[in-house]
C-alpha cells in the first residue's frame, strides 16, 4: 500500500502589516510603520513580524521566545484583539482587517508601554504578590518533600483549567475596568486568587479572600466577558470570578464593597418587584453621603431635563410578578444545592 | 549595588529552585536571579511529559534502584554512576516537595500521584500533569519565588564573568530594558541558563533562547565544557516547525506509522517498540525517511505519529496541548488524522563541567540543570529525566553554594571593565562598508548543523562542518546591529545569543569529530559500535588561543558493569 500526499495548493498573498511604533528616546508619540511581505498560507504572525525584522527592519521590537504557545511572550493585538502572535494565523486573522490585507499590529493595552509592541509586565506581578498568587502549604517547611497530599480528581478538576493559564496578559489587555482603573486586581490575578483558593493544601484562603473583597478588588469586574473571550488558552475565567465572589458571600456576606452591596440590592429588588428601582440603587451601593456628594449635581441636571427615574412608591411591580418569584426562589434553591455538591 | 553573595543566572526550575534553597540554607544571604526573560517565560514551561520517581503509586514493585539502572543505561553507560543515584535517591523526594508547594499532579483513582510508562524506563514512573508538566512546576517554583521575596532582575542578559587571575569577582549583564551593561559583583554564581539545542534554528524544539548564554560565557573565561558532541534529536517534532510532540503521545498509547502503512519500531525495538528509547526511535525514523519509506510533502519528508485508535475523549483529557498545537502548527486534528513528525534537534546532554555538587574548576562558579553536565544522561538523557534533572541539581547548586560563600572574597569589578564591555557592545552598531546580517548567519549555522552534525554523522560530513563553523565565526566578525537604540534592543541581543551558539558550535563539532564510536545519540555512520576501550569516557571542550582544545575525563563507574544496549 502507498500513500500519497495530496497536491496542497500553497496559496500566497501580499500582506502589509500595520505595526505600532514607539521609542522612548527618539519619539514624542505613537506611530505606524507599514511592511509589506508576501505571506503563504500557514504562516503565523509572529513568523511574519520575525521576517519583517530580519529582512525589512531590523528595529521592530517584540518579545518572543518559546513559539509555540505556552510561554506567553508574544502576546499582543492583531486586529484590535489581544491574542499571542506565535498561534495565531495570518489567514485566520484576514477577515477581520479594516483595510483588505492589512494587519494592525499592536502592544497590549492597561499595561505600561515599553517601546514598540513590548509592555512592561511588572505591574502584573506586583499584583501577584499582593493578593498571595501562591499555595502557602499547610505542611511546616521542615516536613516537606516526606509525603504527599493526596488530592481527589474532583478537586484537581476544579482548578485543573486555571493552572493553564501562561500569564500573557491578553486578559489584562481587554479587562474594561483595567481600562478605567489601573489599581484593579486584573482577571488573571483573579483567576489565579480562584486556583489558589480552590487548592486544599492552601493555608491562607481567609487572608487572600479579604484582600480580594477590598477596593479594587473582585466585585469591580462589570462582568463584560472580555477576559474570558480572549483568553488564548479558553480558560473560563469569569467561572473563576463567580467563584470567588460566591466564596465571599457564603463566607463573608454581603457588605464588604460597594460592589457586592450593589448585587444585594439588585437582587432584592429583582425579586420584589421585577425590576430596578433605581432612584435609591446608589443609595443602597455606596451610602446617603457618597450619593449626595457625587450624584447630586447629575440629580439636577436629571430633573431640569426630566430624566429622573420614578420615585420608589411607583415603581409597581411587574405583571406577573408572582410566576416570577416562583421561579426566582427555585432557582435560588438549585444555585444552593449546586454550591453544596461543589463544596463537598 | 551592593554586592551580592550568589548571583544565580537562569530563571527555569533549576535557577528558581537555587534560589530557594539557597534561601533556606542561609536566609541572611544576599541572592538575585537574572533572567533575560520574566522567569514564568523559561522554557522549563516547554517540558511537557513529567518527570521521572520511583514512587511506586503506579507499579507497586518499583524502585530506587531500577530507577538508575535505567538512567544508566539510557545513557549508554556515558553517565557517572555515583551522579545518577544522586538523581534517583532524591527523585522521589522532589516531587513530593512540588506536591507539597502546590504542584497540581494528575491524580490516580487512590488519589497519589499519576505516574505513566516513559521511552527506556522499566516501571511506569513518570509523574506527570496532564500534558503541561513543566509549565505547572515552573509556576509552582516563580509562585513560591514571589511568596518568598526572591530578588529578580528580569530582563537582563548575562554577558561576561568578572575574572581577575583565577579569582571569579562577579558578572555583567546588559539591563535589556535600558541598554545599560551593570555590574554584579558576587561572591559566587549559579548559571542556570538551559540548554543549547536551538543552535540547530529550525530543526530544532527549543525557545529561541536557547542559545547556550551560561556555557559560551564560562567557556569564555576558561571553564571546560563536557560531552558538547551529544545532542538528543526527539523522534516527533512537528514536520513544519520543528516543535515538539511529547513522548507522553507514545506512553498512552500512540503509534509510529512509515507510508507502507507499517509500525516500523518492531524492526527497530521489537520490545519496548514505540516507547524505546528517543536516540533509538529518533534513528529509527531518519532511517525510515532516508530509505524512502516516509511520505513527501512541500515542507520536508515525514512520517506519521497516529493517535486516532485512542480515542477522542483519552487525546483531550490528557493530551491536550498536543492536539491544539496540531491544530494549530500543521492544521491536524489528532483525534481524526494522523500527526505528521520528523526527529528534532532538543536537548543538550553536554554542558559546563561540574561535580555532583554543581561545583566547577573555577572557585565560586556553579552550574546546574541543562546548563551543567554533571553528567547524569551521559550520551543519551531519558525522558522525565530532564526535569528531574534541573530540580534535584538546582536544589543541590543552592545550597552549595549558601555552604560555601564564605569561602570566597567579596568580589569588585572595576568600572574600566564596564566601560569595556559597553564600547564593545556599541562596535556592533557602527557602519562599516562590509557588513554581514545576524539572519543569514544563523540561518546557515542551523543547516550545517543539521546536515553535517545531525543525526548520522561521519568524518567527511563532519569536517565540512567544522568548516563551516569557523567560517561563519569569522564573518561574524562583520556581524551588524541595525538597531542602534538603547531601550529593549531586541536585535543587540540576537546578535550576542548568536555568538554563544557560534563558539558551543564550534565545541559540538570538534567533540562529535574526535568521537570515533557510535553511543546513545551520537551516531557515526563511519564507526557504528560503541567503542569502550577507546572511547568510555567524557569529552571535556576548553577555549585555548581562541579555538577549542579537546581533552578527556573518565567515567565513573559504579554498581553497574558495561553491558550491550538492547531493548
Amino acid at each position: 500500500m502507498t500513500v500519497t500526499e495530496p497536491h496542497i495548493e500553497e496559496a500566497k498573498k501580499d500582506i502589509t502589516f500595520r505595526v505600532f511604533r514607539f521609542n522612548p528616546q527618539i519619539d514624542s508619540k505613537p506611530y505606524y510603520d507599514d511592511y509589506t511581505i508576501q505571506v503563504e498560507r500557514g504562516i503565523t504572525v509572529l513568523r511574519s513580524l520575525n521576517y519583517i525584522k530580519e529582512h525589512l527592519d531590523a528595529t521592530v521590537s517584540f518579545r518572543a521566545f518559546c513559539q509555540a504557545g505556552i510561554c506567553g511572550s508574544c502576546a499582543m493585538r492583531v486586529n484590535g484583539l489581544s491574542k499571542l502572535a506565535c498561534t495565531t494565523q495570518v489567514w485566520e486573522v484576514l477577515e477581520k482587517c479594516r483595510e483588505p490585507n492589512v494587519i494592525k499590529v499592536e502592544p497590549l493595552r492597561n499595561l505600561p508601554l515599553v517601546k514598540d509592541l513590548i509592555v512592561d509586565m511588572d505591574p502584573l506581578v506586583d499584583k501577584m504578590k499582593h493578593y498571595s498568587n501562591w499555595v502557602e502549604s499547610t505542611m511546616p517547611e521542615e516536613k516537606m518533600g516526606k509525603k504527599e497530599f493526596l488530592i481527589s480528581e474532583e478537586e484537581f478538576l476544579k482548578y485543573d483549567k486555571a493552572t493553564d493559564c501562561i500569564l500573557c496578559a491578553s486578559c489584562v489587555s481587554e479587562c474594561s475596568i483595567l481600562r478605567a482603573n489601573s489599581e484593579y486586581v486584573s482577571p488573571a490575578v483573579l483567576l489565579k486568587s480562584y486556583r489558589m483558593n480552590s487548592d486544599s493544601r492552601d493555608a491562607i484562603h481567609d487572608v487572600r479572600l479579604a484582600e480580594l473583597v477590598k477596593d479594587h478588588g473582585v466585585w469591580d469586574c462589570t462582568h463584560c466577558y472580555r477576559c474570558q473571550e480572549t483568553c488564548v488558552k479558553s480558560i473560563p475565567i469569569m467561572d473563576a470570578i463567580h467563584g470567588i465572589r460566591e466564596d465571599a458571600i457564603e463566607r463573608r456576606g454581603m457588605k464588604d464593597t460597594s460592589g457586592s452591596k450593589h448585587a444585594e440590592a439588585f437582587m432584592s429588588d429583582i425579586e420584589k418587584k421585577g425590576k430596578l428601582v433605581e432612584a435609591t440603587l446608589p443609595i443602597r451601593t455606596n451610602g446617603m453621603a457618597w450619593t449626595l456628594k457625587n450624584l447630586l449635581p447629575m440629580a439636577m441636571k436629571m430633573i431640569v431635563k426630566r430624566r429622573t427615574p420614578p420615585p420608589p412608591p411607583l415603581v409597581k411591580p411587574t405583571k406577573g410578578i408572582r410566576v416570577f418569584r416562583s421561579m426566582f426562589r427555585e432557582m435560588s434553591e438549585h444555585v444552593r444545592e449546586d454550591h453544596k455538591s461543589h463544596n463537598k | 549595588m551592593k554586592p551580592f553573595d550568589i548571583v544565580i543566572v537562569g530563571g527555569g526550575g533549576a535557577g528558581l529552585y537555587a534560589a530557594m534553597e539557597a534561601m533556606k540554607t542561609n536566609p541572611s544571604l544576599n541572592i538575585a536571579v537574572l533572567s533575560k526573560v520574566y522567569p514564568n517565560r523559561s522554557h522549563t514551561s516547554a517540558a511537557q511529559g513529567g518527570a521521572n520517581a520511583a514512587l511506586a503509586n503506579k507499579a507497586k514493585d518499583d524502585t530506587v534502584e531500577l530507577h538508575i539502572f535505567d538512567t544508566i543505561k539510557g545513557s549508554d553507560y556515558l553517565a557517572d554512576q555515583d551522579a545518577v543515584e544522586v538523581l534517583c535517591s532524591e527523585a522521589p523526594k522532589i516531587i513530593r516537595e512540588l506536591d507539597n508547594m502546590g504542584t497540581p499532579w494528575s491524580r490516580m483513582d487512590d488519589n497519589t500521584i499519576a505516574q505513566r510508562p516513559f521511552g527506556g524506563a522499566g516501571r511506569p514512573r513518570c509523574c506527570y500533569c496532564a500534558d503541561k508538566t513543566g509549565h505547572t512546576i515552573l509556576q509552582t517554583l516563580y509562585e513560591q519565588c514571589l511568596k518568598k521575596g526572591v530578588q529578580f532582575f528580569n530582563e537582563y542578559f548575562a554577558l561576561s564573568l568578572s575574572v581577575n587571575g583565577s579569582r571569579m569577582r562577579g558578572l555583567l549583564a546588559l539591563n535589556i530594558k535600558t541598554g545599560k551593561v551593570e555590574a554584579f559583583a558576587s561572591k559566587t554564581v549559579i548559571f542556570a541558563t538551559g540548554g543549547y539545542a536551538k543552535m540547530y534554528w529550525n530543526r530544532s524544539s527549543n525557545a529561541a533562547g536557547n542559545t547556550g548564554d551560561g556555557q559560551a560565557i564560562a567557556y569564555r573565561a576558561g571553564i571546560p565544557l563536557k560531552d558538547m558532541e551529544f545532542v538528543q534529536f526527539h523522534p516527533t517534532g512537528l514536520r513544519k516547525s520543528g516543535l515538539l510532540v511529547t513522548e507522553g503521545a507514545r506512553g498512552e498509547g500512540g503509534y509510529l506509522i512509515n507510508r507502507d502503512g507499517e509500525r516500523f519500531m518492531a524492526r527497530y525495538a521489537k520490545e519496548k517498540m514505540e516507547l524505546g528509547p528517543r536516540d533509538l526511535v529518533a534513528r529509527s525514523l531518519e532511517t525510515e525517511i532516508l530509505e524512502g519509506r516516509g511520505f513527501d510533502s512541500p515542507a520536508g519528508k515525514y512520517i506519521h505519529l497516529d493517535l486516532t485508535h485512542l480515542g477522542a475523549d483519552l487525546i483531550k483529557s490528557r493530551l491536550p496541548q498536543i492536539r491544539e498545537m496540531s491544530m494549530q502548527f500543521e492544521g491536524v486534528d489528532p483525534i481524526e488524522e494522523p500527526i505528521p513528525v520528523r526527529p528534532t534537534a532538543h536537548y543538550s546532554m553536554g554542558g559546563i563541567d561540574t561535580d555532583n555538587f554543581g561545583r566547577t574548576v573555577m572557585g565560586g562558579v556553579y552550574a546546574a540543570g541543562e546548563c551543567g553536565c554533571v553528567s547524569v544522561h551521559g550520551a543519551n538523557r531519558l525522558g522525565g529525566n530532564s526535569l528531574l534533572d534541573i530540580l534535584v541539581f538546582g536544589r543541590i547548586a543552592g545550597r552549595t553554594a549558601a555552604e560555601e560563600v564564605g569561602k570566597f572574597a567579596p568580589g569588585i569589578i572595576p568600572e574600566s571593565e564596564i566601560a569595556e564591555k559597553t564600547e564593545e557592545l556599541r562596535s556592533f552598531m557602527k557602519p562599516s562598508g562590509h557588513y554581514e546580517r545576524y539572519g543569514a548567519l544563523r540561518e546557515e549555522l542551523g543547516q550545517t548543523l543539521a546536515m553535517n552534525v545531525g543525526i548520522f554523522r561521519e568524518a567527511p560530513l563532519l569536517r565540512k562542518g567544522i568548516e563551516d563553523i569557523a567560517a561563519l565565526r569569522d564573518r561574524y566578525q562583520h556581524v551588524r546591529v541595525f538597531d542602534t537604540s538603547d531601550v529593549y534592543n531586541t536585535n543587540l541581543i540576537q546578535v550576542l545569543e548568536l555568538k554563544n551558539m557560534l563558539d558551543l558550535a564550534e565545541t559540538v563539532a570538534a567533540g562529535a569529530y574526535a568521537r570515533e564510536e557510535s553511543r546513545g545519540s551520537h551516531t557515526r555512520v563511519d564507526f557504528p559500535v560503541r567503542d569502550d576501550e577507546k572511547w568510555h569516557k567524557h569529552t571535556v571542550a576548553t577555549l585555548e588561543n581562541g579555538t577549542v582544545t579537546l581533552g578527556e575525563k573518565p567515567v565513573t563507574m559504579g554498581r553497574y558493569e558495561l553491558q550491550e544496549r538492547t531493548y
